[in-house]
C-alpha cells in the first residue's frame, strides 16, 4: 500500500518534468516575483534602516525564501479536487482501494519536491547573485527549516483539501477558492511579515493557521527567531496540522454522505 | 454536383515521445523527441449530393480526423478538401452555416436551460429568420416527437431524449450536409429506429448529404447506400453495402424455432451430405450455418421442414459485423475478396 | 450588429442559468468583492509603516487600486476562460465552438460571461471616488471622457495579455499552469514604475504591460506630470497588445489537434 503512495509521488514528480513550458516560464516567473517584491519593499523602506523589527537585508532575505518555500507548498489541489467533484470522477476515486484524500496529498507532495529541487535550489542560487541576502551559516537551522516546510505543505494542503471539499457542499465555490488564495498569500505573510500588522491584527493572525505556512519558517530561515523559539514554532506547525486533521475528518464524512445519498 | 470532394487528404501529428524513467524524463526538458503519426494517409473519395456515406473503421482508423477536417476543424496537413464549394478550414465560418454537425459523445446544448431556449439562442448564432425557424422547428418537434422535453433542461433529459435534441439542434438552420459522429452510441434499440427513421426522412426530403461514423453497423445496413471503409488511415473499400456482402459474405444462417424438443443428432442427420454446420443452444431452437457456395437454402429448409414439426424459422444473412471483422483481419478489402475466390 | 444580438442573447442565457443558482450568485459576487478588498489591505497596512512610495502618497495609491478595479471588472466579465485547457482542449469542447458561424473567440467569451464581476468595477469607481476626496485634484470636464478611453484600453491590454497566454494551450499539450503563475505580476502595475530597476520596469511596460491597467493611466488623473505621455500611450497599446493576442490566437486555433483521436 505505502509503495503505491510512494508511486504516486514519483508519477507526479515525472508529469511535473513533461511540463516544459510550465517549467520555463515558472522560473522566470518567480524572479521576478520576488524581484519585484524586492523593489517594493525597498521603497517602502525608503530611508528607513528598520520596520517592524526587521532590517533590510532581513527583509530582502525573507522574500527571497518565502517565494522559494512557496514553490514547495504550493498546488492546486482546492482546484483539482473540486473538478473531480464537479464532473463526476471523485466517486470512481472513492471506490478505489486507497485514501483518497491521501492520494491528492501524494500528487501534491511530488509536485512540491519537483519544484524543490528543480526550481527553489537552482532559484536560490539565481537569487543570492541577483540581490542582496543572507543565508544561515548553520546547518542545524537549514534542516529545521527543511522540517518545517515540510509542515507548510501539510498545513496548505490541509486547507487546500477543505476548500476543495466544499464543491459538494456548493454548485459553484471558484469565489471561495480566490478567496482562499488571497488569505494565504497575505495572511500567511507571504505578502507581508506578520510583524507588519497593526498589534490587533497581528495578534488576530497570530491564532490562525496561515502564519505556519509561511511566517514562521521565514522566521526561522531569516534568524528572527532563535533558540527555544525555534522549536515553539515548529511545535505550533504541528499543533495546527494535527488540529486540522479534525475539521478535514468531519468534511469528508458529510461529503461521503452526500456522495452517497446524491448518487455522484 | 459534388457535396464532398476529398482529394489526397493528409494529416500527420507531432506526437512527443516520453523517455522512460527519470533520466530521460530530464533529458525531456531540455530536449523532445517527436514521433510523427499520419492518422489519414493521402485518401480520396468523393460524395454525390444526396447520398448517405456511412464512415466506418476501428478505434482510431482516422474516422474522427477525416470528419474533424471536413468540418472545418483540423487544418489538413496536406491535400485538398472542398465541402458545398467551400474548403472548409479556410472559410469556416461561412462554411459551418451550411452543415449541421453532431458529436455523439458530446452535447452542444445548454446544460441549465431548457431545451427551446437552446434552440433560440442557435437560431440567433446560425441566423436564422424568424419564419422559417418556426416551420423548421415544429416539423422537427413532430418527427423526433420532441412535444414533451422542449421546456425541460437539458441536464433532467434521458440520454435519448438528449440525442434526439442534439439532432434537432444540428438541424435547425436547415444544412444541407449532415456529419453525424456516432449519433447512436448508447441509445438503446427503440431510439436508434427513430433516429435512423428520421435520417432517412429527412434525406429523401430535402436531399440532405449524411456523412456518418458509427460502430454500429446496423446503422449501416438501415441507411447507407455506400460505405467508406478506413483502416490505418487509409480507405480499404469504398462502394456499395450490397456489393460488400455479396463479395465477403460467406453464407446464411437459418434460425429454426421447434414444436418440440430436437436433438443434435437428428439434425445433423437431417442434412446428412451436405457441407452446412449446426449449433444448438436450446432444445427448442438450432441455427444452421449455409455456406454460399456450397448449398443451397432452400434444400436445407426443405429437408429440415419435412421432418420437424416447427413454430417458426428466420433466414439471417451475413452480418456486415462479421464482414467488416473478417475484412479488418486480413488487413484489406483487396485481398479479403482474393482470399475468398481463392 | 450580428455580435450585438447574438451577445444579448447570451446574457439572456447567462441569467437564466444564474436563477437556477441564486444562492451561489450572490457568495460569488460577495466572495469576490472580498477577494478586491485584500489587496486594498495590503496597501494600509504598508502605509502603517511610511507615508510615501516612491513619492505617490497613500491616497494616490488607493486611487490607482481604484482605477485598477474599473478595468479589471470589465476583463473578468468577457474573459472567464481560467479552465480552457481543460474543458475546450482536453475535453474536446473546442470542436462545438468551431463548428458555429460566429468568431470562436467571441463565442468562448460569451458562453463563459461573467457580469457579477461588474459590482468589482463598481466598487473600484466608489474607492476611486473616496480617494478623490482625500486628495487635492481637481476634476476637469474632460476626465469623464478621458478616463472612458483609458479603461477601455486598459481591457484591451488585460485582453491582449491573458488572450495570448490562453492561446498557449494550442501549442502545448499540457497543462498551462502559467495563469496562476501570472496572477501576482499584475498588482506590480498598480505601484509606481520608479521604485522598480530597469528590467523590470521594462516588463511592466511592454512585455506583460500590466502597468498599463494602474499606474500609467490613473497618473493622468493625479495630476502627475511625469507620465502624462504614458497615460495616453495606454489605448495604443491596449490597441497593440489587443491585436498580437488575437494574432496569436487564431495562429492557435489553426495548430488545434482536437481530442481524441
Amino acid at each position: 500500500m505505502l509503495s503505491a503512495y510512494v508511486d504516486m509521488i514519483r508519477i507526479r514528480f515525472l508529469m511535473m518534468l513533461a511540463y516544459r513550458v510550465n517549467y520555463f516560464s515558472g522560473i522566470i516567473i518567480y524572479t521576478l516575483n520576488i524581484g519585484a517584491y524586492y523593489f517594493l519593499w525597498k521603497a517602502i523602506y525608503g530611508g528607513n534602516d528598520t520596520l517592524a523589527g526587521f532590517t533590510v537585508l532581513q527583509m530582502t532575505t525573507y522574500i527571497a525564501i518565502s517565494w522559494m518555500a512557496r514553490a514547495f507548498y504550493f498546488n492546486n489541489l482546492d482546484r483539482e479536487i473540486a473538478n473531480e467533484i464537479k464532473d463526476g470522477s471523485v466517486a470512481v476515486q472513492m471506490i478505489r482501494p486507497y485514501q483518497y484524500l491521501i492520494v491528492k496529498m501524494m500528487q501534491g507532495l511530488g509536485e512540491g519536491l519537483f519544484r524543490l529541487l528543480l526550481f527553489s535550489a537552482p532559484g536560490m542560487i539565481i537569487i543570492t547573485f541577483l540581490f542582496p541576502i543572507q543565508l544561515p551559516t548553520d546547518v542545524m537551522t537549514w534542516a529545521i527549516f527543511m522540517v518545517m516546510i515540510f509542515f507548510s505543505f501539510l498545513i496548505n494542503s490541509q486547507i487546500n483539501i477543505m476548500v476543495g471539499l466544499f464543491a459538494f457542499f456548493v454548485e459553484n465555490n471558484e469565489g471561495l477558492m480566490r478567496m482562499k488564495r488571497v488569505a494565504v498569500d497575505l495572511f500567511s505573510g507571504l505578502i507581508i511579515p506578520l510583524s507588519f500588522f497593526p498589534l490587533w491584527a497581528e495578534s488576530i493572525l497570530r491564532w490562525l493557521p496561515f502564519q505556519a505556512i509561511t511566517f514562521l519558517p521565514a522566521s526561522v530561515f531569516t534568524g528572527r527567531v532563535t533558540g527555544q523559539q525555534v522549536y515553539d514554532a515548529l511545535l505550533t506547525q504541528v499543533v495546527w496540522f494535527i488540529v486540522l486533521i479534525l475539521p478535514i475528518v468531519f468534511i469528508w464524512r458529510k461529503s461521503r454522505q452526500r456522495l452517497f445519498v446524491q448518487g455522484g | 454536383m459534388l457535396a464532398i470532394e476529398v482529394e489526397n487528404l493528409r494529416k500527420e501529428f507531432r506526437v512527443q515521445q516520453n523517455r522512460e524513467g527519470l533520466k530521460g524524463a530530464f533529458r525531456d526538458l531540455f530536449k523532445r523527441r517527436y514521433n510523427h503519426v499520419t492518422a489519414v494517409e493521402n485518401i480520396n473519395f468523393q460524395i454525390p449530393k444526396g447520398e448517405i456515406c456511412g464512415y466506418i473503421g476501428e478505434n482510431g482508423a482516422g474516422k474522427s480526423t477525416t470528419i474533424k477536417m471536413l468540418t472545418g476543424i483540423l487544418v489538413p496537413t496536406s491535400g485538398k478538401v472542398v465541402v458545398n464549394g467551400y474548403v472548409p478550414f479556410q472559410e469556416r465560418e461561412k462554411y459551418v452555416k451550411e452543415i449541421g454537425v453532431v458529436f455523439g459523445q458530446r452535447s452542444q446544448l445548454w446544460w441549465d436551460i431548457a431545451v427551446i431556449e437552446s434552440f433560440q439562442l442557435l437560431r440567433k448564432v446560425y441566423r436564422v429568420p424568424e419564419q422559417d425557424f418556426k416551420k423548421r422547428m415544429d416539423e422537427l418537434v413532430e418527427r423526433l416527437h420532441l412535444q414533451e422535453v422542449l421546456h425541460r433542461p437539458v441536464r433532467k433529459l434521458s440520454l435519448g431524449q438528449r440525442m434526439r435534441c442534439e439532432l434537432a439542434a444540428s438541424l435547425l438552420h436547415n444544412p444541407s450536409i449532415v456529419f453525424l459522429d456516432e449519433p447512436t452510441i448508447g441509445l438503446d434499440i427503440v431510439v436508434k429506429t427513430e433516429i435512423r427513421q428520421f435520417l432517412k426522412e429527412m434525406n429523401k426530403k430535402y436531399e440532405t448529404t449524411i456523412l456518418l461514423t458509427t460502430h454500429d453497423l446496423q446503422d449501416i445496413e438501415a441507411l447507407c447506400s455506400r460505405v467508406v471503409m478506413l483502416d490505418e488511415g487509409k480507405i480499404i473499400y469504398d462502394g456499395d453495402l450490397e456489393q460488400l456482402k455479396q463479395r465477403w459474405g460467406k453464407g446464411k444462417e437459418i434460425v429454426f424455432h421447434f414444436a418440440e424438443a430436437v436433438n443434435m443428432q437428428t439434425l445433423q442427420q437431417l442434412t446428412q451430405g451436405m457441407e452446412v454446420k449446426w449449433q444448438q443452444d436450446h432444445p427448442y431452437e438450432a441455427k444452421v450455418w449455409v455456406p454460399f457456395e456450397q448449398e443451397n437454402v432452400s434444400e436445407v429448409m426443405r429437408s429440415v421442414v419435412s421432418e420437424l414439426n416447427i413454430n417458426d424459422m428466420k433466414i439471417i444473412e451475413t452480418n456486415t459485423d462479421d464482414i467488416v471483422r473478417e475484412i479488418y483481419k486480413s488487413g484489406s478489402a483487396e485481398t479479403a475478396g482474393e482470399n475468398h475466390h481463392a | 450588429m450580428y455580435y450585438a444580438t447574438i451577445f444579448w442573447d447570451y446574457t439572456k442565457t447567462y441569467m437564466k442559468t444564474r436563477m437556477t443558482y441564486r444562492a451561489d450568485f450572490i457568495i460569488e459576487v460577495l466572495t469576490n468583492l472580498a477577494f478586491q478588498l485584500m489587496n486594498l489591505l495590503f496597501i494600509i497596512v504598508v502605509f502603517q509603516h511610511t507615508s510615501f512610495l516612491g513619492g505617490w502618497s497613500r491616497e494616490e495609491i488607493i486611487f490607482i487600486y481604484g482605477y485598477f478595479m474599473l478595468p479589471y471588472g470589465v476583463f473578468m466579465t468577457f474573459f472567464n476562460l481560467w479552465d480552457f485547457t481543460e474543458r475546450y482542449i482536453v475535453k474536446g469542447e473546442m470542436d462545438r465552438i468551431l463548428t458555429r458561424p460566429a468568431y470562436n473567440l467571441v463565442q468562448l467569451m460569451l458562453e463563459n460571461m461573467n457580469p457579477s464581476s461588474l459590482f468589482g468595477s463598481l466598487t473600484g469607481m466608489l474607492i476611486m471616488g473616496y480617494a478623490w476626496l482625500q486628495l487635492d485634484v481637481t476634476l476637469q470636464w474632460y476626465d469623464p471622457f478621458v478616463l472612458l478611453l483609458f479603461v477601455a484600453g486598459s481591457v484591451m491590454v488585460y485582453g491582449g495579455i491573458y488572450i495570448s497566454i490562453t492561446a498557449l494551450s494550442f501549442f502545448s499539450d499540457a497543462p498551462t499552469g502559467i495563469h496562476a503563475l501570472m496572477w501576482n505580476i499584475q498588482n506590480y502595475g498598480r505601484y509606481p514604475v520608479n521604485i522598480y530597476n530597469k528590467v523590470i520596469r521594462f516588463v511592466l511596460t511592454w512585455i506583460l504591460p500590466f502597468a498599463f491597467v494602474g499606474i500609467y493611466p490613473s497618473a493622468f488623473f493625479l495630476d502627475k506630470e511625469v507620465t502624462t505621455l504614458f497615460s495616453f500611450l495606454t489605448p495604443v497599446v491596449g490597441l497593440a497588445f489587443l491585436t498580437m493576442g488575437i494574432l496569436i490566437w487564431n495562429f492557435g486555433v489553426r495548430k488545434y489537434r482536437g481530442a481524441g483521436s
